[in-house]
């Protein structure tokens, strides 16, 4: 005998077929199954191997705290392990494998774990892979050795390494209330609030909205409770108030009602739609939170409570109203509490035979004799099940007489016949989300339950959450929380009325039978009752550091069905009432999310960039781009052939002896206006601006408060209040905030405005000995000559019809002019140039080249400004004005920053001509085997072709006194020693003769 | 965790970006007090508590504001204008209205 | 006269969409203006900045953070304490607003080129614009004519809401093909079109 689907019931649709596979076998379900359902309807009692023991393990559960049928669900090569088979909904052409097995379910070699039993117990790894105190394996060496072979015989599913092509995406969403949970509780309260005219969401983690109302089989305003859920959703989806989102789990409760919700958009559909993803992030901003999550069912702790067919009552009971299977045709129970009963008559509803009903307490009500009555079934009051029979499917079980006083047991045991044994160790309230808020749980000792606490945030609890198992109560508590969420005031109405059977929601405080033969406490992590003694004989009493040797709740099941059981366990071994006990708090995530709806869309095309306007024509002009933070840049326009080295020393040797150009977009750029500007800029940069004239620009450096410097650039005064300010491409958005903080916070006063206006222009730097020759040629409206343009004069002229502006400065060290025209002309403007420079051997040129002529100019950049370094350090002193204090003038004298030690910038030669590499040490004396004693680092490197050598820009203990005198670069990781010689980092044209022209 | 801009709102605080400790004084720039520059540069008060802080709207209007936060809740209880003379910009009046 | 380029053109196709099969539900264009300023009046001077640009513009800004308005053709919108955002088909705007904006009003910045104005209009502009933004783009919460600041990752915005169900998005130009990328990505599971 065997499990099957019974010839009606459930919501299942017995005439729509559904063809999936697991673990290659083909299987057929019906639309409206889960993975879960569709096996058991087809006989399938075996699910997975235990995560230790390998133990067969089958159903336990209905619903998202499955902690043993977890599967592997494969989408073409990906696949996606450790669902519960109990949350995938079938569709065609769905696979699906079992899990940590080998070589298959049913035939599993490490099942010989379950013999070692002993062995593998609690804290088994620590004690056992401890390893020798010395030795080749000692330590954690040894750890590491064993690692690959319990790796693999323990553990899950496992990941697979093929790039995940679906969809993620994120989502925001503002209501007035949120309802987590769509039972009875959860649908009054969105009803009531939305009633109200608040915007409310509702969300459930299961695929249909009704929660215990699809399985209840109680009477709701007169009809059977999944009409009145499914007549209520109806309504509620016509309102434009609402938004209802199925198969989607909140799983994350956040600082001022901020809640984290994945939704399975697409996992239960064969083809996603175009452009629908598999998962959406819901970061959710509720006014107000009803949680409405309802009570996890709790296991009873007894040898063999793990074997297939062993499953919770209720689970039972959803399988067979819901889904119309049968879990067993002989049915037994076992229960500390009334809900089990209920259960008991729905089987017998469906077809199956109930053998017998087990229950710890000695005394029944007779309501409940009256349902066992209804239910054929013999009641064994004060009885408890001691074994379990059966391999890969239940057979029987045994019960004995139990005292409910002390736990004994009381004569012999006797035997039962049974294919399936439905237990139920009362209910825990779902209070995850609660307690992820903020607040700690309390125990109430009648309910034998964690209660949520008191709201730390804006939520109000409703139904079974709050410890109110009946539907009656759900229904009135979630009218009133949803009234209250929105707002509303609760005024005298008429309620549903519902008929459901009676039951008193107390459990006996039974939480385990203490027989012979393995407990299990938590299923998913192989963790048993015994495993909880021993811990606490070892020592440990605190729950949280219980949790962490025992690994009991650390599973992808978080404990839901195990964690009360568990601390009843210590808490009697500690002597101690559960309370003092106390119990570990929840955290996000309520249930395993996908990593990718975390990531959403920002990685591979989606990952923000940003472009030149004349980001295109490099393109198209054979630029190898290079990605400099989130810009584009091109490296170099390498013709065919070229290496990267040889591009730029072509680029970098053309640009002097004619002329080169590259794009400077790129640069922060940063309008700075009002009559206090110049005023600002005095005291943001060590050097004077307020004496600049309209219609030059300054080279200026800033410090930060600290003394340090910070960034440098050039500033050009457009106007008496006007200048335009740049600064690196690496630094642009700090030197903003820079500002920015100075202007709100330290000076308010100043009447300046700061604006980022690095968008707004086109650079494109023009430099070499023809550079003016080919301005000239194409610029309009102006002269370009040294009377007109100066070194560090602005002029404004046209360029083919576009207004440019044009600055006379040089960071490559040749008579240089940086050309700005609007962004959006920018290509027009750049193509001109190119043109009017082809007579005169005018190259394209990159960052590469960019890079070797500031080196050989020894200018600094964000690598010698690297936050360590002084202006004296880079040989700026000379910037910092003795006329005025400025941001970091007060700092920059301290004793550490003006010590004759400190590392200073040179320029390095390599004396045996090859290449060095930026990070290289500099040491004094080589010592291949033992480098030590270093005396600096190189910050930039490059072959010079103005000086056909070797060149690096160095920071050096010392520096400038070392001028002449021999070093060498110590770099062991790329094994690279050699003599280099010290020299000032003006390595070309030091006087300046070649700008100045 | 949300901090209600003055201009703009309620906002994500990936929006927005610490500026520090709200506590410094800035000695007068021509200040030589070298006790009084390392004080406003190193020295930080780190309560368990309510905490004035600086934080920016970088994501937003860019307004610096001046923020009382509970550093062991979170909980903020006060937000304004690091510019005084912003006033209190009084939200949109539609949306005071909503 | 040289056109402006616009940064979107090799990702701008023209035509329909994503699952467009069932409809389109969003139409994205780029509004083009050919001007953009930034007005930024000193504290205390923000009434004499509001005039200024109903001499300008014509537009009567409404009261309070965020306040704006649209005729189509000129739009304005407040999107930080004293600080507003004008655009206009024409151009010119920079020039005729420092006419009247004095330097004891404020500042006048010309971004005519630095940022790129990008439309989002359609049954589903809010439900796209929730996937980038964290602010609430209902019509209580976000009226018609209002500005907003706001950022997407890197990606500084600035959202005017120039109709029931239409947006006027302004981003930085440098960043502006890849928000449009993401913008037409994000907008492929309702069905989109490019005008």
């Amino acid at each position: 005998m065997s499990p099957r689907r019974a010839d009606t019931g459930g919501r299942i649709d017995r005439l729509k077929t559904i063809r999936f596979t697991f673990d290659g076998t083909a299987y057929t379900g019906h639309a409206g199954d889960t993975l879960a359902s569709a096996l058991l309807a087809k006989g399938v009692t075996l699910y997975g191997r235990s995560f230790k023991y390998h133990r067969p393990r089958g159903l336990l559960t209905a619903g998202v705290e499955e902690p043993n049928a977890l599967v592997t669900v494969l989408k073409g090569e990906v696949r996606e392990p450790n669902i519960p088979a109990t949350m995938v909904e079938i569709h065609d052409g769905l696979v699906a494998i079992s899990q940590n097995r080998f070589p298959s379910l049913a035939w599993d070699i490490n099942a010989v774990n379950q013999l070692g039993g002993k062995i593998l117990s609690a804290g088994f790894y620590y004690k056992t892979f401890m390893g020798p105190v010395f030795g080749p394996l000692k330590g954690t060496r040894f750890w590491m050795f064993c690692e690959h072979f319990i790796r693999r015989a323990a553990g899950l599913g496992s990941a697979g390494s093929a790039k995940d092509p679906a969809r993620y995406e994120r989502m925001n969403a503002f209501c007035d209330v949120l309802v987590v949970g769509s039972g009875p509780a959860g649908l009054m309260a969105t009803k009531a609030a939305a009633d109200q005219g608040a915007r409310v969401m509702l969300a459930d983690l299961e695929p249909h909205f009704g929660g215990s109302a699809n399985w209840s089989e109680e009477t709701i305003d007169g009809a059977p409770a999944a009409d009145w859920a499914r007549r209520t959703v109806a309504q509620l989806a016509g309102r434009d108030n609402v938004r209802l989102l199925p198969r989607t789990t909140v799983w994350g409760y956040y600082d001022n009602n901020t809640l984290a919700a994945l939704e399975r958009v697409s996992d239960h559909k064969e083809h996603p739609g175009k452009g629908e993803p598999r998962h959406r992030y819901w970061a959710i901003r509720a006014k107000s939170v009803v949680l409405a999550t309802g009570a996890f069912e709790r296991p009873l702790i007894f040898p063999g409570n793990d074997r297939p067919g062993v499953m919770l009552a209720h689970a039972a009971e959803r399988y067979a109203n819901e889904f119309g299977v049968l879990p067993g045709e002989r049915i037994a129970l076992f229960t500390n509490n009334d809900s089990a009963y209920r259960a008991a008559v729905a089987l017998k509803k469906a077809g199956a035979a109930v053998v017998a009903i087990a229950d710890v307490r000695p005394e029944l009500s007779p309501e409940m004799r009256k349902l066992a009555a209804e239910a054929e079934a013999e009641i064994f009051a004060g009885h408890a099940v001691v074994a379990t029979e059966g391999g890969k499917a239940l057979s029987g079980l045994k019960l004995q007489r139990f005292d409910l006083a002390n736990g004994a047991l009381i004569g012999d045991a006797r035997s039962i016949h049974a294919d399936c044994l439905l237990m139920s160790g009362g209910w825990s309230p779902t209070i995850h989300l609660a307690s992820q808020a903020g607040a700690k749980a309390e125990w109430n000792a009648a309910r034998q339950a964690f209660l949520p606490p008191k709201p730390t945030q804006s939520w109000i609890g409703a139904g079974a959450f709050t410890g109110s198992f009946s539907t009656a109560e759900a229904i009135a508590e979630g009218r009133a929380a949803g009234l209250a969420a929105a707002g509303g005031q609760s005024t005298p109405s008429m309620l549903p009325t519902v008929e459901a059977v009676p039951g008193d929601p107390d459990p006996a405080p039974v939480f385990e039978i203490r027989a012979k033969g393995k407990s299990f406490v938590d299923f998913q992590h192989d963790v048993t009752a015994e495993d909880v003694r021993l811990a606490h004989r070892e020592g440990f009493v605190s729950v949280e550091h219980l949790k962490r040797y025992t690994t009991l709740g650390m599973a992808t099941d978080q404990g839901k069905s195990s964690n009360v059981p568990g601390l009843a366990i210590m808490a009697e071994a500690l002597g101690k009432p559960i309370p003092e006990v106390g119990t570990t708090r929840f955290r996000p995530p309520f249930a395993p999310v996908s990593i990718g709806s975390l990531a959403a869309e920002r990685f591979g095309d989606l990952k923000p960039e940003r472009l030149t306007p004349m980001h295109d024509w490099h393109l198209a002009n054979g630029a190898t781009m290079y990605s400099a933070g989130l810009w584009y840049r091109p490296m170099i326009y390498g013709l065919s052939g070229e290496t990267v080295e040889q591009a730029y020393v072509r680029e970098a040797k053309a640009t002097r002896e004619s002329a080169g150009i590259v794009d400077v977009s790129t640069l922060g750029k940063i309008a700075v206006q009002g009559p206090d500007a110049a005023a600002f800029l005095d005291r943001v940069y060590t050097n004077m601006f307020s004496t600049l004239a309209v219609g030059k620009a300054r080279y200026g450096l800033m410090l930060r408060e600290d003394g340090l410097a910070f960034d440098d650039g050039t500033t050009w005064r457009l106007g008496e209040q006007d200048f335009l300010m740049t600064t690196t491409t690496a630094n642009a958005g700090k030197v903003m905030q820079h500002l920015e903080y100075f202007l709100d916070v330290i000076w308010p006063e100043l009447k300046v405005h700061v604006t980022s206006v690095t968008d707004e222009w086109a650079g494109a730097a023009i430099g070499g000995p023809k550079a003016r020759q080919i301005l000239a040629a194409c610029v309009t409206g102006t002269s370009v000559d040294n009377a007109t343009l100066p070194f560090m004069g602005i002029v404004r002229g046209e360029i083919s019809g576009v207004p440019v502006m044009i600055c006379r400065l040089s960071f490559s060290g040749e008579m240089a002019f940086e050309v700005y025209s609007g962004a959006g002309h920018g290509t027009h403007v750049w193509k001109a140039l190119v043109e009017a420079g082809k007579p005169f051997g005018l190259v394209t040129y990159g960052l590469e080249a960019l890079g070797t002529m500031r080196i050989e100019k020894g200018h600094v950049t964000g690598a010698e400004i690297d936050g360590r370094t002084t202006a004296r350090d880079l040989h700026l002193d000379w910037m910092l004005s003795k006329k005025k204090p400025f941001i970091g003038s007060a700092m920059m004298d301290r004793e550490g920053l003006i010590a004759s030690d400190r590392l200073e910038l040179v320029g390095l030669i390599a004396l045996d001509n090859r290449p060095l590499n930026g990070g290289a040490h500099i040491v004094e004396e080589v010592d291949e085997a033992n480098p030590h004693d270093s005396i600096g680092h190189i910050t930039a490197c490059c072959y010079s072709p103005a000086l056909g050598r070797h060149i690096a820009l160095a920071l050096v203990e010392g520096g400038k006194a070392r001028h002449g005198t021999r070093a060498h670069v110590s770099d062991p990781l790329r094994n690279r020693f050699g003599p280099v010689e010290i020299v000032s980092n003006h390595f070309f044209d030091p006087d300046g003769s070649r700008m100045h022209g | 965790m949300l901090i209600t801009c003055p201009y703009c709102g309620p906002r994500d605080v990936i929006e927005f970006t610490y500026q520090g400790d709200g506590n410094r004084e800035r000695p007068d720039p021509a200040s030589q007090n070298f006790e009084a520059w390392n004080a406003y540069v190193y020295d930080r008060l780190n309560p368990a508590g309510d905490h004035n802080e600086i934080w920016q709207h970088s994501g937003g209007c860019r307004a610096h504001l001046k923020v009382v936060r509970n550093t062991l809740t979170h909980e903020i209880s006060s937000v304004a204008f690091a510019r005084g003379d912003h006033g209190s910009a009084a939200r949109h009046k539609a949306e005071d209205k909503a | 006269m040289v056109e402006h380029q616009s940064p979107l053109e090799p990702e701008f196709h023209v035509g329909s969409h994503g699952n467009f099969e069932h409809g389109v539900e969003i139409i994205l264009t780029e509004t083009r203006p050919g001007s953009i300023v930034q007005l930024a009046a000193w504290p205390g001077e923000e009434k004499r900045l509001i005039a200024a640009i109903r001499t300008v513009t014509g537009l009567a800004l409404p009261d309070g953070a965020g306040g704006g308005v649209s005729d189509g053709v000129k739009s304005v919108f407040g999107f930080a304490p004293g600080k507003f955002t004008v655009a206009d088909e024409a151009e010119g705007l920079a020039a005729a607003f420092a006419k009247v904006v004095t330097s004891a009003i404020g500042t006048v910045t010309d971004l005519s080129h630095g940022r790129t104005a990008i439309r989002i209009a359609g049954p589903k502009a809010e439900w796209v614009l929730a996937k980038f933004f964290a602010i609430d783009f209902s019509l209580p919460a976000f009226p018609n004519g209002a500005g907003r600041s706001t950022a997407h990752h890197d990606v500084f915005a600035q959202i005017q809401r120039t109709g029931a169900d239409q947006f006027d998005i302004y981003v930085f130009r440098s960043f502006a093909r890849s928000f449009w990328k993401a913008l037409c990505h994000a907008s492929e599971e309702v069905g989109y079109e490019v005008q």
